[in-house]
């Protein structure tokens, strides 16, 4: 009897402190995931500048977020805009209908509400990040915020 | 006494969870989460409002610029500091100059930047930065460091700069 009892014993470990334990790993990367980290093409190498200051998007209604590679080509979410005029000119025409909610008298050549990031790598010529400047301005926009690492932050 | 026999029998089953597949999905969430787990550098930014280039403006009940041949000062009468910044063909700075004046280096560049802003006298409330197409966006951004971390007799950052494009040399 006591030997048939023995061999229907099984040894079943206990899951639920290694669930606890997954648990606390799932929130601590669901915490620490930044979903805006795609816009952002992190080949480029920034400059380093002692009066960048870290972000801060409070005031900003909308961001339009444009990666400049040392050849002047235009990165977004991984695709390369061939057309940047164009591109530029539509993500305007977009800017405005979302401005329009908050303001509807904004008219099209009005000074958009969007702030344009750029992040440029450190290697561009002028001309070609001129470019992507004179279009955006030509589209309306004039809040720009130009990526860079501060000193302190370089490792 | 049959009766209550039976109902303590009932009362001691367990409902058992089965934890292998709750743990199985948590592992899969898990494997999502650190394999689109990219940690972005801590970036800062440089905040600017880029107005498009302009004439050098002329200050509101102010002598117009060049109106006068008695005015020996070519900053008086315009409200926008001009900077000149060429670039040679590696991208490095070949010169400097501060309205019409040479700057030797980015060090005197800083000073003259900051107390010309600073002076209420002088006017200026932004800045025109004449850029070489050769130079690189890395020196470009020191003179932009240079002129955003000057104050104007406000207190306030300057915040309001323009560039313009000079042809690069032959």
């Amino acid at each position: 009897m006591s030997a048939s009892m023995s061999h229907e014993a099984s040894a079943e470990p206990n899951l639920t402190p290694m669930l606890d334990m997954v648990f606390q790993l799932i929130t601590f990367f669901m915490l620490v995931i930044n979903f805006k980290s795609a816009a952002m093409d992190l080949k480029l190498r920034l400059p380093v500048v002692g009066s960048a200051r870290p972000v801060d998007t409070k005031g900003a209604d909308e961001l339009l977020v444009l990666n400049v590679d040392a050849q002047g080509n235009l990165n977004v979410y991984g695709e390369q805009k061939k057309d940047v005029s164009r591109y530029i000119a539509q993500e305007a025409q977009a800017s405005l209908l979302v401005a329009r909610r908050k303001n509807p008298g904004i008219q099209s050549g009005d000074d958009l509400p969007t702030q344009v990031v750029i992040r440029a790598d450190k290697g561009t010529p002028f001309r070609l990040l001129n470019k992507v400047i004179l279009a955006c301005q030509a589209n309306g926009y004039r809040k720009f915020a130009l990526k860079a690492l501060n000193k302190a932050l370089e490792p | 006494m049959r009766y209550h026999r039976r109902k303590r029998r009932n009362s001691h089953q367990e409902v058992e969870l089965n934890l292998a597949a709750m743990l199985d999905m948590a592992f899969q969430l898990l494997t999502f989460f650190i394999l689109t787990f990219r940690p972005a550098p801590v970036e800062g930014q440089v905040q600017l409002r880029l107005p498009p280039p302009k004439p050098v403006t002329v200050l509101k009940n102010a002598q117009e610029a060049g109106s006068s041949a008695d005015n020996t000062n070519p900053l008086q009468g315009v409200n926008s500091l001009v900077i000149t910044v060429l670039g040679r063909k590696d991208g490095s700075i070949e010169g400097i100059s501060l309205g019409e004046s040479t700057v030797p280096n980015l060090g005197v560049l800083e000073t003259r930047v900051h107390s010309l802003l600073a002076n209420e006298g002088t006017g200026f409330d932004q800045v025109v930065v004449q850029v070489g197409s050769d130079l690189h966006y890395d020196q470009l951004m020191r003179v932009i460091d240079i002129c955003t971390r000057a104050k104007l007799p406000n207190g306030e950052r300057l915040s309001k700069l323009s560039f313009v494009e000079l042809p690069s040399g032959p």
